[in-house]
């Protein structure tokens, strides 16, 4: 972990950065937490290994961190494809990032718990960049991701071979169980928003009760403004404190926008953003 | 205090006839996400050395979203409509709300939110519940590295808040303490699932649990905010923090709510009372647009000096029970005890 401890003391020192989002030691051994370093004796401090499992890119739309020119950033692969999207979509400019890219083999889908072939997170088992596709600098080395069977894509698939009345059962059950605490909004790199649609007051447009009507206007909108958006990083579905699987929202969603535009988001700088792009040969068969 | 045995065979009995009676029997879940009502004595989990739930059973008590009225448009005027649960109901009152296995950790809770909701304004919805609730606590054997509650001036053998406090002495039997009058009138039908008590044994099995460590002096944080108030500390924690309710809806203590009016269909509204955080910016923004917690680092304070000091001065209470929910479900992993203990470092240098 030296090298990257040095990247960082480097520049700082030479001030390409004044500040460096990245990762410290959490409370318990298998535990990290997001940490900011301003200085040498922070710097100290990083560490990067398989617990470092947030998705840091959701700071960098943030005025405190915008404010301070170019940030450095500790990424994974999968972090990258964050900030990519982001600068896609115009929400960080491109040369106000500093990329220390690591290269990651897979992180723990739950912390706390031991990073093994059962608990490594479902999105490493399909990662397209576990050596990060954009970055400034290059750090740490690969070794063999564990395989473990996609529960997740078998639960998919069992939703979509069901009728739509199963289908709402199914979310009305595991819905039910949101307390509105917004995490899921918070913890995303793309909800960037600078006031939510969840926000407003005047009028309400989503409900703010926690029933079964303001559960699904909250999660379905989110669900929809993820499309064709959301890199699969799952820290919504980490950091829901009511274990709601909001990655079988978000993957259908991302696996539609694949299917029928082929396109991926977050993996390269120069195409459109799928949202953002008018074009005259697009499908209309839907509108009938 | 009287002192019985149950089995567990005799307990799921007692549960069994609960249920049967209609009573709400409040139990943690299987996953430990959080309570449910019980319709089976086979979701029965009593699990001494089990790690608290992320969400404490507070909704059961304090709901996450609840109608306070319903509103109906009657020419010039409009007709308010009383909620079902709060409106004269013959039975409501001989339903209890039976909270099963809560650790010394989550006992406490209604005692503690009560204050808050008896001090200028009698809160109907929330005392209603209370008064229906029978706390079966359970003794403590589970210890992590985000447990603190010896640090608030509980320990895993407190039996405060509960009404009847379960110690488990083997795999087959529990010791059934009675503590409080409501307990003692409760356990009355179910008497004949009892045998008498062994304090004694009690005692050798509460006597091994150990007492952990105290992480920081509350008192010396009570002092320590006021002067204090712009530390830089509080924004070093609020650079990381997501602003999300995580920690305060799975608190089993943070009680704010918000009101709101919305449609239950084209002729009716409602008035709702839901769960609110003040982590949230919205939390405090002003109708002029002015936010006086502007930054998360503001709101962080509050949320520390909420727990630690205004509670204490305003009820003598601390607002934290140290269950550690908020620390072990941060999506950030921004532990309070940690941050705490850092505060009484610093106030130890000056």
């Amino acid at each position: 972990m030296n090298e990257l401890k040095e990247k960082a003391k480097e520049l700082l020192q030479n001030g390409t950065v004044k500040v460096i989002i990245g990762f410290a030691q959490g409370t318990i051994p298998n535990r990290t937490k997001p940490f900011i370093v301003r200085s040498v004796e922070d710097a100290e401090k990083l560490v990067f290994n398989k617990y470092c499992v947030n998705n840091l890119a959701m700071y960098l739309t943030r005025k405190e961190f915008k404010r301070n020119g170019v940030v450095g950033i500790v990424a994974k692969g999968c972090d990258v494809k964050a900030i990519v999207q982001l600068i896609q979509e115009n929400q960080v400019k491109k040369d106000d990032v500093y990329i220390i890219g690591m290269n990651c083999s897979g992180v723990v889908s739950e912390l706390g718990e031991e990073f093994n072939e059962s608990t490594v997170a479902t999105k490493c088992l399909h990662c397209m960049v576990h050596t990060p596709h954009l970055h400034h600098t290059l750090l740490g080395s690969l070794e063999e991701t564990p395989k473990r069977e996609d529960k997740n894509f078998v639960l998919m698939q069992k939703i979509d071979s069901m009728t739509a009345e199963e289908r709402f059962d199914f979310w009305e059950a595991e819905f039910e169980r949101c307390v509105k605490c917004y995490a899921c909004r918070q913890a995303c790199p793309m909800c960037y928003c600078e006031k939510c649609i969840a926000d407003k007051s005047i009028p309400r447009w989503i409900e703010s009760s926690a029933h079964t009507r303001g559960n699904f206007a909250w999660n379905m909108i989110r669900a929809f403004h993820l499309a064709g958006r959301c890199v699969g990083c799952n820290e919504c579905e980490r950091a829901c404190p009511a274990e709601i699987p909001l990655s079988l929202l978000n993957r259908k969603m991302g696996m539609t926008a694949n299917k029928e535009f082929d396109y991926i988001p977050g993996m390269n700088l120069n195409t459109p953003t799928l949202v953002g792009t008018y074009d005259v040969n697009d499908r209309e068969d839907f509108i009938k | 205090m009287e002192e019985k045995l149950i089995s567990k065979v005799n307990l799921k009995m007692l549960v069994a006839d609960l249920i049967k009676a209609n009573h709400i029997v409040v139990g943690q879940d299987e996953k430990a996400v959080g309570w449910k009502r019980l319709s089976h004595t086979d979701e029965i989990v009593v699990n001494s050395n089990g790690v608290p739930s992320n969400l404490s059973y507070k909704e059961f008590l304090f709901a996450k979203t609840e109608p306070i009225f319903y509103f109906r448009n009657n020419k010039d005027n409009y007709d308010l409509i009383e909620p079902a649960n709060v409106a004269a109901s013959p039975n409501l009152d001989e339903q209890k709300i039976v909270i099963l296995g809560a650790k010394p950790c989550d006992a406490p809770s209604i005692e503690i939110m009560s204050h808050v909701f008896n001090w200028d304004y009698k809160d109907k919805f929330f005392n209603e519940k209370a008064e229906r609730s029978i706390v079966i606590g359970l003794a403590c054997h589970y210890q992590d590295e985000f447990c603190f509650c010896t640090s608030v001036g509980l320990n895993p053998t407190s039996e405060a808040g509960s009404d009847l406090f379960l110690v488990p002495l083997d795999d087959k039997n529990f010791a059934i303490k009675i503590v409080s009058d409501k307990g003692k009138e409760f356990v009355q039908p179910f008497i004949q699932y009892m045998s008498e008590g062994n304090p004694k044994a009690t005692s050798e099995v509460l006597d091994k649990i150990k007492l952990q460590e105290r992480k920081f002096e509350q008192a010396k944080v009570r002092e320590w905010i006021a002067p204090n108030f712009e530390h830089k500390i509080f924004d070093k924690v609020g650079e990381t923090c997501l602003g999300c309710g995580q920690c305060a809806f799975a608190c089993p203590v943070c009680h704010c709510f918000d009101i709101v009016d919305e449609e239950c269909n084209y002729t009716c509204g409602r008035r709702m009372k839901n769960w609110d955080a003040c982590q949230f910016g919205l939390f405090t923004i002003h109708g002029s647009g002015h936010n006086p917690r502007d930054t998360q680092g503001k709101r962080y304070r509050q949320r520390i000096a909420h727990k630690f000091k205004y509670y204490q001065d305003k009820f003598g209470k601390t607002l934290c029970t140290g269950c550690g929910r908020c620390s072990r479900g941060c999506p950030v992993g921004i532990d309070i005890a940690q941050v705490v203990r850092e505060i009484n470092l610093v106030a130890n240098q000056v």
